[in-house]
């Protein structure tokens, strides 16, 4: 318990492991996705954040610290598993790492074969995540709920191939593809086991192209629903909950539930086929937990408390109303750059308002 | 025989619906081989065509990769028909410098944008992705563009398209562009607030903006 959060009847992780088992809580949970924003809190630079596990770690205690969030979200980028690949990365001082697509690792569709088995305990990315979670798990894994992270195989495979010349390989060259995300999926399996051996109580896999602004339905399942699968009950049978993150528009939430079975799905956008967050709640509620759903950029840049407090309420009380499962949070990632007293002011609403 | 033209037309927007790259650039050797007249074809083709599959698009029928397939046949058969474009067709254009933030190399969302300005008719400058803010300032000045579209995905680069406004504010020269902003975490309410000129939800309504953004 820190000098500025205030005692609360459960911990974080009692309070996130109850509402995930549908049973009663002291309040709902709150978990701003405040991931590489807890540079800031101490003092550090973002590529060093990215590229040293105890400085992430101490962030992530501090920024926890500060906001009171209820659990901790281990999204360091979405480059960790295909810079262990091979691909190169670019790491600016103050902003997430990201590939250098001049110099991508998959060229040509004959280099698909480039992708080769690898052991993430062995790696320099994936084992810093693995290690920030041990440190996570070791200093408050008793208090707080830890959940891993895992880009989805496509996405992976994506930041090692550019995003255009893998949507269109998917229609030319289908089976160069699928043999790459196969691999990848044998990779992640063992790094989701990696994850939750070290301490994490749930793994959250972003299959971020499950989505209608990207891909149909069919091509989504064709290319990542049983590689999803594979990763969800490797996560499982290591002892952890499955869940899910999204942030893009209209999120096939049927399709991925058949593929992965999650208890929750992070999302910033109504599922697919739901007109509004009314309906959503509605049609999924009772099916899975949503985790959202405040816009990061408007909560980190341009709110005011009393507009976070307000956006949250009305968040609040939409899936109270439909007797939905809940767990507020912003839909991605809290902006780095962005006033961290906005993500402890979403903490504060569900403790006004979340009994 | 004489060549039913708008047939052939008809049969140039299919290709580009079908993704068809290599017959799109056989029916257009056929538009140049037949003296027909290079602007309509791209017109009433090409152009037909990535409004069709655009139409599609929308109506979730097709996505990301399929979109992305049709504009390599557009482009495949603008490459034959561009050197054919007589003087006269070429009307001067409102001019677009176009490009994804420094630190994101996220570009389809940017890329369908370019498609469907290029389709209705603009003069597009790609910067490409991970653009520093000055460069899309000099390459407007340098371009004498009427246009600047920015786009991002992600929440840690967003910051980029206000450094774009704050040097065109300090360089005096914020009102000879108009600004607009799209991408995943984007909303009007940042637009707003960082003073760009407009935002859009998609590329559709990214088109109708920047018409009426240069209409201004």
């Amino acid at each position: 318990m820190s000098l500025i959060q205030r005692k609360d009847e459960l911990t974080s992780l009692e309070r996130v492991s109850l509402t995930l088992s549908r049973k009663e809580v002291d309040r709902i949970a709150a978990v701003p996705l405040v991931c590489g924003a807890s540079y800031r809190v101490l003092g550090t630079r973002y590529d060093k954040w990215s590229n040293d596990a105890e400085i992430a770690t101490k962030s992530l205690l501090a920024a926890q610290e500060l906001i009171g969030q209820d659990a901790f979200l281990l999204l360091v980028d979405l480059s960790v598993e295909a810079a262990d690949f091979g691909q190169e990365l670019i790491f600016p001082k103050y902003s997430t790492a990201y590939p250098d697509f001049n110099n991508q690792l998959i060229n040509n569709t004959d280099e698909y074969n480039k992708v080769k088995k690898i052991n993430p305990r062995e790696t320099k990315r994936m084992k810093q995540v693995i290690d920030i979670i041990k440190g996570l798990s070791k200093a408050k894994g008793n208090e707080v709920a830890i959940l891993g992270f895992i880009y989805g195989p496509l996405g992976v495979l994506s930041q090692m191939r550019g995003h255009k010349n893998l949507f269109t390989d998917l229609i030319r060259h289908p089976q160069e593809v699928l043999a790459a995300v196969d691999i990848i999926t044998d990779v992640l399996v063992e790094y989701a086991k990696a994850q939750v051996e070290a301490g994490a109580h749930s793994v959250c896999i972003d299959p971020l192209y499950s989505s209608s602004t990207v891909l149909s339905k069919t091509t989504w399942e064709k290319f990542e629903g049983p590689y999803l699968k594979r990763i969800s009950d490797a996560i499982r049978e290591a002892g952890a909950a499955v869940s899910i993150h999204n942030c893009g528009d209209g999120v096939y939430f049927e399709e991925v539930i058949k593929w992965s079975n999650p208890i929750a799905i992070s999302v910033a956008h109504p599922a697919h086929g739901s007109k509004n967050w009314e309906e959503h709640a509605k049609t999924w509620g009772k099916k899975v937990i949503t985790i959202g759903y405040s816009d990061p950029a408007t909560t980190g840049l341009n709110m005011s408390t009393d507009e976070v407090l307000e956006d949250c309420k009305n968040q609040i009380d939409l899936f109270k109303r439909n007797e939905a499962g809940f767990i507020l949070s912003t839909g991605c990632e809290f902006p780095p750059n962005g006033n961290l007293l906005s993500a402890a002011a979403m903490v504060e609403a569900a403790r006004r308002y979340g009994k | 025989m004489l060549v039913n033209k708008e047939e052939m037309y008809k049969k140039l927007a299919d290709t580009v619906v079908d993704m068809d790259e290599e017959e799109t650039v056989n029916i257009c050797n056929q538009v140049i081989s037949e003296n027909l007249d290079a602007y309509e074809a791209i017109n009433n083709g090409l152009s037909a065509g990535m409004d069709q599959a655009g139409k599609l698009f929308d109506e979730e029928e097709y996505f990301v990769p399929e979109l992305l397939l049709c504009s390599d046949a557009m482009y495949a058969g603008l490459e034959v028909l561009k050197p054919h474009i007589k003087a006269k067709d070429e009307k001067v254009k409102q001019k677009v410098v176009i490009g994804v933030v420094e630190g994101d190399t996220h570009d389809i969302g940017k890329n369908l944008v370019k498609i469907m300005l290029e389709t209705a008719g603009f003069d597009i400058v790609d910067l490409g992705r991970d653009v520093a803010p000055l460069t899309f300032v000099e390459k407007a000045k340098e371009e004498k563009a009427k246009l600047i579209v920015i786009s991002t995905l992600m929440t840690t680069t967003m910051e980029g398209m206000n450094e774009v406004i704050e040097i065109l504010n300090k360089e005096n020269i914020r009102e000879n562009f108009k600004v607009m902003i799209g991408g995943g975490p984007i909303s009007q309410v940042y637009a707003d607030k960082i003073g760009a000129d407009g935002y859009s939800v998609n590329a559709a309504e990214a088109v109708k903006l920047a018409k009426r953004l240069a209409l201004a």
